[in-house]
C-alpha cells in the first residue's frame, strides 16, 4: 500500500521499528522451539528404533513373548497388553464419564453442577502415581483376588480398572463442556414439539454434541494408553511376559516395557539390544497417540464448525 | 363421522404431549441411570481418599507436622517426605522459569505476530500434538537429550551422578507441560478483545508497546492460572522421572549447598510414593504412603484452588 | 488491582524459595562438579543393608549426598561397569562377562562380602498342602519344562520322571511370582535349582518364561500371599518382615534332607540355598573420593556390620577376609 504524497510518515522512528523487529524474533524462536522440541522426540525415538530394528534378529520379534533380557523382543506382546488394558478402562471410564457429564450438563441443578465440575477438573488432576498404588494395593486385593476370586492381584484388569478411574473425570469434564456448548435453542424447539426430557436429552442434545463426545472419548483412550505408573505399578509382569489378551493374566503394556527397563540408565542386564528395544516400544507409542490426537483434533475442529 | 373422530383424537393426543405425562417410567430410568453413574464416579473417588485418608491419620495423629519436615529414612518410625518435598519444590523452579517465559513468548507470537500462514499453522497443530504424547516419551527424550547435555555442559555432577540430576529433570518435565502453557496462555490472550489493541495501535504505539502495556496485563490472570495449572502437572508427574533417573531408594542431600543440590542426585514427592510402596517393611505401604500421597495431593489442591482462585478473582469479563 | 497480582506471584515465589532454602543454611558443598556424593545400585536384596548404612552415615556426616537404589544386580553390575556407580550390592558373585565389561571401561573394583542370605521359597501361611520341596520338585515346577502348568498336578509326571521326593503334587492351582532376570536372586535360584538338571536334559538354562515377574520384592510377597498354593522366591530378609502373609517352605537339596530358612540353618550353610552377598566398589573412585572410603570403612565397622543383623539377614562369622581385601584394595 503505498502512501499518498503529502501525508505524514506515521511508521514512527527507525530505533523503535528496529526494537520492534527484534522483540517478533524472540517470540518467533520461543515459538519454533516446540518444533525442535517435535524433531527432538522423533530423532532420539527413531536414532535408537532403527538400530534395534536393523540390529534384532527378526524372528525374536514375533516370539512367545517380550522378555527383553532374554533376546525374546515379541512386540505384540505389550502391544496387546495395552489394547487389552485400554480397551477395559474405556469399559469402566466411558460410561461412567458420560453418564456423570450428561447428568451434570443436563439433570443437575445449576448449584450442584457449579459446585461438583470444579470437583472433577481437581480429580482429573489426580497424579497417576496414586492410582497406581490404588491399583496395587486395594483394587488388587479387593476387586480382583476378593471380588472376582482371581489367584493373581496384579493382572492387567487391576491396572485397566485404576487407569479407567483416572480417565473418568478427563472424558466427564470434556464431554460435559460439549454438552453445554449445544444451544439452548435447540432444547427449547425440542420441548416446543412435545418431546420429554429423556427424548430430548438422547434425540437432540447428545447427537448435537456428537463430536465432542468422540473427542473426549479419543482424549481419554489417548491418555489411557499413555498412562505408564499405574500398569508399571499394578500390571504384574511389568518387566517380562507372554503374549497374552486374558485382563486377568500378569502382563505389561508398552508404557510400563519402557518403565521397566529404561529406569535411570542406558544399561541394562541381558541382551545389548534391550535398551534400544525400549525406543522401538517408544516409537510405536507416539505413533499411537499422534493418530488418536489427530482425529481427536478431526472431531473438535468439527464441532467448531458447527456453532 | 370418521374423520371426525379422528380430528378429536388428534387433539387429544396434542394435548397430552403437551402437558406431558406425570408418570413416564422410560425417563425416570434413564435419569436414574445418570444419576447412578455419577455417583459411581464419585462413590469410587470417594473410596480412594478414604483408603489414603485412612492410611495416612495415624502418621499425622502421632507425628504431625514432624511428617511433612523429617526426611526420607527406613525407618517407619521416623520417615517423612521433606526431602522428596524439596526436590519436587525445586523441580518445579525450574520447570517454571524454563517454561514460562517459553510459553508466553510462543503464545504472544502465535496470537499476536504470527501471520495466518502454513508455518503458523503447522506450529500450532504440532503443539497441540506435543500436549497429548505420553509422558514417558518425554522421559525417553530426556534420557537421550537433556541428560546428556547437562552433562556436557559440565553440570552434570560428579561422574557417577552424570547429568541424572534435578537440572535435567527440570528441563524434561519444563519440555512436557511446555504445550499446556503456550495453550492457556494463548486462551487468555484471545480472550483479550481487539477493541484494546486497536485502541493502542491508534494513539500510535507498536505491536510490542500494545502487547507489554495493555493485551499482557489484561491477560495476565489467564496466563498465571494456566502456568499454575501446568507447575501443579509437572509435580504429580512420575513416569519420565524414572526414566531419567530419579534416586529410587533411599536418599540423603544432608546439608550439601544449593549447586551440589542442583547437579547431584535428587528425589521427588511422587517417587518416594513409588518407593514406600515397595518397602519390606508394612507399615510404609499401610500408612507412610497414603500420608505421603496426602501430602502431595494437600500440595496439588492447594495449587489448583490458587488457580481458580485467580482466574475467578482477576479475570476480567469484557 | 494487576499490581496485586504481581505482587502475590512474587510473595508466593518467595515463599517457596525460602521453604526449599530452609536446609541449605549449614550449606558447606564441596562444589567444584559436585564432590561429596556417593551413588550406590545392585541387587536389590543388598539393597536394605547399604541403605540402613547410607541412613547411619548420614547422620554422622551431614555434607554428603548418598543415594541407594536397587534396580537388581545384573542391571547394578551394567552401570557399575560403566562407572555410573560407585557401589554395587550383588546376590551373586560378578559374572566373567560383567568382569570383562568393567575392565573394557578400565573400572578395578573390590569385591567385599558382607552378609549371607537365604534365597527362600515361599508360598501362601494358608497352603497346608506342601511344606517342603526338593530340588527336583523345583525343576519340575518351575523350570524350563513346566511351562504353561498352572496346576501342581500338572507336573506330577516330570516330577516322578525325574525321581523327585514329594511327586505327585496336589490338584491345586499354581501361581508363580519371583523376581526377573536383572535380578541375582532369579540368577541364584536358576544356578543352584534348575542348572545342573537343565544341563542333563538339553534344556534352556533358565527358569519357565510365564511366571510373573516382577522387579518389585512387594509385589512378589504380595502376589504369593494371594493364592493358598502359590509359590515364588525372594531373599531371607523379605520373608522375615512378611511372616504373617507367607510361609517359607522347607527344601532339600537331596542329600541332607529337608532344611527350613532360618538364620541358624543360613548361618552353618545347612540350608542349601544359602549364598553369599556382597557389595562391589569401585577402587580408582575410592582413590579419588574419601567419602567412599569413609562409607566403606564405616560399613565394615561394628555398627556397620550390626545393619546386617538389623536388616533380617545373617552376618558372616568371621569378617577378617573382608576387611582384609579392603585393606589391601
Amino acid at each position: 500500500m503505498t502512501a499518498p504524497t503529502g501525508t505524514v510518515d506515521l511508521r514512527g522512528e527507525p530505533r523503535r521499528l528496529r526494537r520492534e523487529l527484534r522483540v517478533k524474533r524472540v517470540f518467533l524462536a520461543a515459538a519454533v522451539v516446540s518444533i525442535a522440541i517435535s524433531i527432538a522426540i522423533v530423532a532420539s525415538l527413531a536414532g535408537n528404533a532403527i538400530r534395534f530394528f536393523t540390529e534384532v534378529d527378526k524372528a525374536s520379534l514375533l516370539d512367545v513373548g517380550w522378555f527383553p533380557r532374554r533376546s525374546r523382543f515379541d512386540l505384540l506382546t505389550p502391544i496387546a497388553g495395552t489394547l487389552v488394558m485400554s480397551g477395559i478402562a474405556m469399559l469402566v471410564a466411558a460410561p461412567l464419564g458420560l453418564g456423570a457429564a450428561i447428568y451434570l450438563s443436563e439433570y443437575a441443578r445449576p448449584r450442584v453442577r457449579r459446585l461438583l465440575k470444579p470437583v472433577l477438573e481437581i480429580l482429573a488432576g489426580i497424579p497417576s502415581v496414586v492410582l497406581g498404588f490404588f491399583a496395587l494395593l486395594w483394587i488388587g486385593p479387593n476387586i480382583i483376588v476378593e471380588l472376582l476370586n482371581s489367584p493373581k492381584p496384579a493382572t492387567i484388569l487391576t491396572a485397566s480398572i485404576g487407569v479407567g478411574i483416572l480417565v473418568t473425570p478427563l472424558v466427564a469434564s470434556v464431554s460435559e463442556d460439549a454438552l453445554r456448548a449445544v444451544p439452548q435453542g435447540l432444547r427449547e424447539a425440542s420441548y416446543g414439539l412435545g418431546a420429554k426430557k429423556s427424548t430430548t436429552v438422547r434425540t437432540v442434545v447428545v447427537p448435537a454434541a456428537v463430536s465432542g463426545i468422540m473427542a473426549s472419548l479419543i482424549l481419554g483412550l489417548s491418555r489411557a494408553i499413555g498412562e505408564t505408573m499405574v500398569t508399571f505399578m499394578a500390571a504384574g509382569a511389568v518387566g517380562g511376559a507372554l503374549r497374552t489378551w486374558d485382563p486377568l493374566d500378569s502382563g505389561t503394556t508398552l508404557t510400563a516395557a519402557i518403565a521397566s527397563v529404561a529406569t535411570g540408565s542406558d544399561q541394562v542386564a541381558g541382551e545389548a539390544l534391550a535398551f534400544d528395544g525400549v525406543f522401538a516400544l517408544g516409537i510405536t507409542l507416539f505413533a499411537i497417540t499422534l493418530l488418536l490426537n489427530w482425529v481427536s483434533d478431526r472431531f473438535v475442529r468439527r464441532v467448531r464448525e458447527k456453532y | 363421522m370418521a374423520s371426525r373422530s379422528e380430528a378429536i383424537d388428534t387433539a387429544a393426543i396434542v394435548r397430552q404431549s403437551l402437558h406431558g405425562r406425570r408418570f413416564s417410567p422410560g425417563g425416570l430410568a434413564f435419569e436414574l441411570s445418570l444419576l447412578v453413574m455419577l455417583l459411581v464416579s464419585l462413590a469410587v473417588l470417594v473410596t480412594l481418599l478414604a483408603d489414603i485418608i485412612s492410611g495416612a491419620l495415624p502418621v499425622f495423629r502421632d507425628r504431625g507436622i514432624d511428617f511433612v519436615t523429617s526426611g526420607i529414612t527406613l525407618d517407619s518410625a521416623t520417615a517423612g517426605v521433606w526431602t522428596g518435598l524439596v526436590g519436587s519444590v525445586g523441580i518445579a523452579i525450574i520447570v517454571a522459569v524454563i517454561a514460562f517465559p517459553l510459553g508466553l513468548g510462543a503464545a504472544v507470537y502465535l496470537e499476536e505476530y504470527a501471520p495466518d500462514n502454513s508455518l503458523t499453522r503447522f506450529i500450532q497443530t504440532n503443539i497441540r500434538n506435543l500436549a497429548g504424547v505420553p509422558s514417558i516419551v518425554y522421559g525417553l527424550l530426556g534420557l537421550a537429550v537433556f541428560v546428556r547435555l547437562v552433562d556436557l555442559i559440565g553440570l552434570g555432577g560428579s561422574a557417577s551422578t552424570g547429568g541424572r540430576n534435578i537440572l535435567a529433570a527440570g528441563i524434561t518435565l519444563a519440555v512436557l507441560v511446555l504445550p499446556i502453557v503456550i495453550i492457556t496462555a494463548s486462551e487468555a490472550l484471545r480472550a483479550v478483545p481487539d477493541t484494546i489493541r486497536e485502541a493502542g495501535f491508534g494513539v500510535g504505539a507498536t505491536r510490542w508497546e500494545v502487547v507489554r502495556h495493555h493485551v499482557l496485563p489484561s491477560a495476565a490472570p489467564g496466563v498465571l492460572t494456566g502456568t499454575v495449572l501446568a507447575l501443579a502437572r509437572a509435580f504429580g508427574e512420575t513416569a519420565p522421572l524414572l526414566v531419567i533417573g530419579v534416586a529410587t531408594g533411599f536418599f540423603s542431600a544432608g546439608s550439601a549447598g544449593l549447586f551440589d543440590r542442583l547437579t547431584g542426585p535428587y528425589t521427588a514427592l511422587p517417587v518416594v510414593v513409588l518407593s514406600w510402596s515397595r518397602q519390606a517393611d508394612p507399615a510404609f505401604k499401610e500408612n507412610l504412603a497414603p500420608a505421603a500421597i496426602l501430602v502431595l495431593l494437600v500440595v496439588l489442591f492447594a495449587a489448583n484452588t490458587a488457580a481458580v482462585v485467580l482466574r475467578n478473582r482477576y479475570d476480567r469479563k469484557w | 488491582m494487576l499490581t496485586k497480582t504481581w505482587t502475590a506471584l512474587v510473595l508466593v515465589l518467595a515463599l517457596i524459595a525460602t521453604a526449599c532454602g530452609g536446609d541449605d543454611t549449614s550449606g558447606e558443598g564441596d562444589g567444584g562438579g559436585g564432590a561429596g556424593t556417593i551413588v550406590i545400585s545392585g541387587s536389590s536384596t543388598v539393597e536394605p543393608i547399604s541403605a540402613r548404612n547410607a541412613q547411619k552415615f548420614a547422620e554422622l556426616n551431614p555434607d554428603v549426598t548418598i543415594s541407594v537404589e536397587g534396580p537388581g544386580t545384573g542391571d547394578g553390575f551394567k552401570k557399575f561397569c560403566a562407572g555410573a556407580t560407585d557401589i554395587s550390592g550383588a546376590s551373586r558373585a560378578i559374572q566373567d562377562s560383567e568382569s570383562e565389561d568393567c575392565a573394557a571401561n578400565g573400572v578395578d573394583y573390590v569385591e567385599l562380602n558382607v552378609a549371607i542370605d537365604g534365597l527362600s521359597v515361599l508360598t501362601s501361611i494358608n497352603n497346608t498342602a506342601v511344606g517342603c520341596l526338593d530340588f527336583k520338585d523345583l525343576y519340575a515346577l518351575i523350570g524350563p519344562e513346566s511351562l504353561g502348568f498352572d496346576n501342581w498336578s500338572q507336573a506330577s509326571a516330570l516330577g516322578s520322571e525325574l525321581g523327585a521326593t514329594h511327586a505327585p503334587y496336589p490338584d491345586a492351582p499354581l501361581v508363580i511370582t519371583a523376581p526377573g532376570e536383572e535380578s541375582g536372586t532369579y540368577d541364584t535360584f536358576v544356578e543352584f535349582v534348575i542348572e545342573d538338571l537343565a544341563e542333563e536334559r538339553g534344556q534352556e538354562n533358565a527358569a519357565r518364561l510365564d511366571y510373573v515377574a516382577s522387579p518389585n520384592d512387594n509385589t512378589i510377597i504380595s502376589g504369593i500371599a494371594g493364592s493358598d498354593t502359590s509359590l515364588g522366591w525372594v531373599g531371607y530378609a523379605f520373608f522375615v518382615e512378611n511372616q504373617d502373609t507367607v510361609a517359607a517352605l522347607a527344601v532339600d537339596d537331596g542329600e541332607s534332607g529337608c532344611v527350613e530358612p532360618t538364620s541358624e540353618s543360613i548361618a552353618d550353610g545347612s540350608y542349601p540355598l544359602s549364598r553369599p552377598l556382597f557389595i562391589y566398589v569401585n577402587t580408582s573412585k575410592a582413590a579419588a573420593k574419601q567419602e567412599l572410603v569413609d562409607y566403606v570403612d564405616f560399613y565394615l565397622s561394628e555398627d556397620g556390620l550390626a545393619s546386617v543383623g538389623e536388616t533380617g539377614y545373617v552376618a558372616l562369622a568371621d569378617y577378617s577376609e573382608t576387611t582384609g581385601a579392603w585393606a589391601n584394595r
